[in-house]
């Protein structure tokens, strides 16, 4: 049986990530001079929506936290406080434990230790008002032990200042079924009522049924709220902003001067049926009950029975539980809608859980295959080109290409999340080490397919994090050096012939080509006198085991990094790339397919068999004469192509299909790259077409085969495996001579 | 006497459970543990002012003997007393 609990608290999470992607945006906002209050405003119903929903789900440590950062906040609502650059950098601080907080929560994992310190910094930022706060917050949860409702507390407190006249709302609240489903509480709205003002709270009972008539789910409970403070009527409706759509409020302003509600109070409690002065505006019943809760002094025992017989004359509108009945199912229809809602743009949106589109993917997957059979068979059939049936099969294949398309986008997603956590390693890793950074994103909207998307949070992190470290100066340098003080990285996405680029570059003092050289001739990576151009050398930093960094910092120097990058980045199908040019910055660039369910190929054959190599790795292709093949050692080639020579490797013979042959004189050979710029000429015996191919996994029945990425269905049905060219390479012999046993003989 | 311990979190997911087994608040005397309550949503506060109501209308005595903070919390901001979540028909305070 599924909880219907669990399944609205992970809804509750995932509004989280939106909640928190819109509380980054405002903040980056405000960090770049927009201090309107608009953006603060976004900033402080981010915090606040997620204490609310925290609240409901008894998530305390979640709603503790967002409640002292919510505070922090209102502050600067009011204008109370001034947004210096050191308030936004805290406000970032406090959101990124708010993610810590949101993801402790989830996995029921311990919050995260710098919370507290980073709580007290904000609140220093209030100075005593934020030690007034806490202690607000502090009677709030203690005046639970104590009998009465906090009312009288509330009164002794607030009234002493000597401004006498605050307003006065009487608040009807009548929640919907609807409210319960999507995840709401009244008592969490209740008690944030009470964080803004003093409240006189009074639950309408009069409508609940007895226990066999009682729908349990169905709500049949209202309460009014006398509120009093310095409080506008917005701000109470602000407490209910998520939830307007499932109750119904009334609001009604009651004049300051006429009466003075509040020092009628402490009488009401020694005397609850005596009052006069609010009966005018207060029905005298209501009245009469309201002071019944929060009397210190028990009320009589059949007090509710008071209420079920008299209420219905007191309120206007108490309808009776049909009637609410009926007006929750509407609602109830779409329990979810209701809190999608906060700082969400209002574009149409329908979560969807992703198995279904991955289902969705692979139906489509077996509709391109099964097209491309249908297509192989009209042309067995030999039909002629202008046949109806052959018309209707392009017409068929546009359609079918759109719709792969179209399936494909669903999976894409912006990179803006991903950006959006680099941002936060920008901040921790450049206060870890006392640089200065601010970090550009550019294309944030870019689209990428999801699983590229999760892949890429290490190895951009790894990169973002040497960028900092290594790729600027430290301040003082780039003072000397001529450069403002803060450096900059840039991070950037944009589509560029059917392939996403990321880029990650700085404006520090680029690589120092002559370090990495001695660096690499000391680690042994490469002989002292080898020759290398500029590029190779920066390429030297991908090679496992190397690192410049003198001393092993906090964050990086311990020689695993760009080459875990780059075996990320090829592992997704992707190429790395460095340009870097003395003191003005390093750019280490990703080029990433838009979607691992499908790849463009060549289709060849090799002994008889079918395969793919992907068209991402072919640079050209050729076919051999003798002149080309040059002989390198006993049993390898070289092929010799405009003045560079390159490694030749027979398909056939490293897959097993057959021997090395003879000659390959006539044979075609695809040039293929690997990411480091290494060349390598692979023999085929010929190239049958190109095509798009759906990638059909082969990693869970067989593992990893070497050389082997994956398999495809062909349009006559046949298997034929999708080679990993440079994987292949990297275990091939490279044997390509035949041993001429008639020589021998 | 029957005794009844109610569940961590009353709420949404467990008033359903809950009103089957108070079903008996009108049949014989009810004594609720209500000690180790953590959350007592609107939807628990309706369910026993039900009971309540239920074991009022019967005639039996229907108590909460054992409170958690948490659930002495969310009454007082709810605005309800103790008394009316209960009928202790031997204690009944006079009316006035």
């Amino acid at each position: 049986m599924s909880d219907p609990m669990a399944e609205i608290k992970a809804s509750f999470f995932i509004e989280c990530e939106e909640l928190l992607e819109s509380l980054q945006d405002a903040l980056s906002d405000l960090d770049e001079g927009a201090d309107d209050g608009e953006t603060i405003n976004v900033v402080f119903r981010a915090v606040h929506s997620i204490k609310g929903g925290a609240g409901a789900f008894g998530l305390d440590a979640l709603v503790a936290f967002a409640h002292r950062f919510e505070t922090v906040l209102d502050e600067l609502r009011a204008g109370r406080l001034d947004l210096t650059p050191e308030a936004v950098k805290l406000f970032f601080q406090a959101a990124d434990l708010l993610a810590d907080e949101i993801h402790a929560a989830r996995e029921g994992s311990r919050e995260p230790e710098a919370a507290e310190e980073c709580l007290q910094a904000l609140e220093a930022l209030l100075g005593d008002r934020g030690a007034a706060h806490r202690a607000d917050a502090e009677d709030e949860t203690e005046a639970a032990d104590f009998q009465p409702m906090g009312l009288a507390l509330d009164l002794d407190f607030d009234f002493t200042p000597e401004d006498a006249s605050p307003a006065s709302f009487t608040l009807q609240f009548r929640p919907d079924g609807a409210l319960y489903a999507s995840g709401n509480e009244p008592l969490q709205l209740l008690r944030a009522l009470a964080e803004i003002a003093e409240v006189s709270i009074m639950t309408d009972a009069s409508a609940v049924p007895p226990l066999d008539a009682l729908d349990p789910e169905e709500n049949h409970l209202s309460w009014t709220v006398q509120i009093t403070g310095d409080v506008t009527e917005d701000e109470i409706r602000e407490v209910f902003e998520f939830v307007e759509d499932v109750c119904q409020i009334d609001i009604s302003s009651m004049p300051k001067s006429s009466e003075t509600p509040l020092p009628e109070q402490p009488e009401l409690e020694s005397e609850p049926s005596g009052d006069t002065d609010e009966d005018e505006k207060f029905e005298p019943d209501a009245e009469a009950n309201g002071p019944g809760p929060v009397d210190p002094a028990p009320p009589p025992t059949n007090e509710i029975a008071e209420i079920a017989t008299e209420a219905p004359a007191r309120t206007p509108d108490p309808g009776p539980a049909e009637q609410q009945a009926e007006a929750a199912k509407p609602s109830a229809a779409q329990p979810a809608a209701s809190n999608t809602a906060p700082a969400a743009e209002p574009g149409a949106t329908v979560r969807v859980d992703i198995e279904r589109i991955d289902r969705l993917v692979n139906l489509v997957g077996e509709l391109v295959i099964n097209q491309a059979m249908l297509a192989q068979s009209v042309t067995e059939a030999g039909l002629p080109p202008n046949s109806a049936v052959n018309t209707g099969l392009e017409a068929f294949m546009m359609l079918t290409r759109d719709i792969q398309d179209s399936v494909m986008m669903i999976r894409a997603q912006p990179v803006k999340p991903l950006f959006q956590r680099m941002a936060r390693i920008v901040r921790e890793a450049s206060s870890a080490i006392g640089k200065d950074v601010r970090l550009k994103t550019e294309g944030e909207t870019t689209e990428v397919d999801k699983t590229v998307i999760e892949r890429l949070a290490d190895p951009l992190t790894h990169m973002i994090r040497n960028a900092v470290d290594h790729g600027l100066e430290t301040p003082d340098m780039r003072e000397a050096a001529g450069k403002p003080r803060e450096g900059v990285v840039i991070l950037s996405a944009h589509h560029r012939s059917g392939r996403v680029v990321i880029e990650v570059s700085d404006d520090g003092g680029g690589i120092d080509r002559k370090k990495v050289f001695e660096k690499a001739i000391e680690k042994g990576l490469v002989a002292s006198d080898a020759q290398l151009s500029d590029s190779e050398i920066d390429n030297l930093l991908f090679l496992p085991g190397f690192s410049t960094a003198d001393l092993v910092s906090a964050l990086s120097g311990r020689g695993v990094g760009m080459d875990v990058v780059k075996s990320s980045i090829q592992s997704l199908g992707g190429r790395i790339s460095i340009t870097s040019e003395p003191g003005k910055g390093s750019c280490f660039s990703i080029s990433l397919p838009l979607t691992l369910a499908v790849l463009d190929g060549m289709v060849v054959n090799v002994a008889g068999e079918t395969l793919v190599v992907p068209l991402s790795s072919i640079l050209e292709t050729a076919t051999l004469t003798s002149e080309d093949i040059r002989a390198l050692g006993p049993s390898t080639n070289v092929i010799h192509l405009r003045g560079a020579f390159v490694p030749l490797f027979d398909l056939g013979a490293e897959l097993g299909y057959r021997g090395p042959k003879r000659s390959y004189s006539g044979d075609v050979v695809l040039l293929t790259a690997q990411e480091d710029g290494a060349r390598s000429a692979l023999v085929v015996d010929s190239i049958l077409e190109q095509r798009q191919v759906v990638i059909k996994g082969l990693q869970q029945s067989y593992g990893h085969i070497p050389g082997v990425a994956a398999a495809t269905i062909l349009g006559d049905g046949q298997i034929a495996l999708i080679l990993d060219p440079a994987d292949l390479v990297q275990t091939a012999s490279g044997n390509t001579r035949a041993i001429d046993i008639s020589l021998a003989g | 006497m029957t005794a009844l311990a109610l569940p961590d979190r009353i709420d949404l997911a467990t008033v359903r459970p809950l009103q089957a087994s108070l079903q008996c608040v009108a049949t014989e005397d009810v004594a609720l543990d209500a000690s180790s309550v953590t959350h007592f949503g609107a939807l628990g506060l309706q369910l026993l002012l039900s009971a309540a109501k239920t074991a009022r209308n019967a005639g039996h005595r229907f108590e909460i003997a054992e409170r958690s903070e948490a659930f002495d919390s969310a009454l007082t901001r709810f605005g309800v007393s103790l008394e009316d979540l209960q009928h202790l028909p031997d204690a009944e305070a006079p009316c006035h």
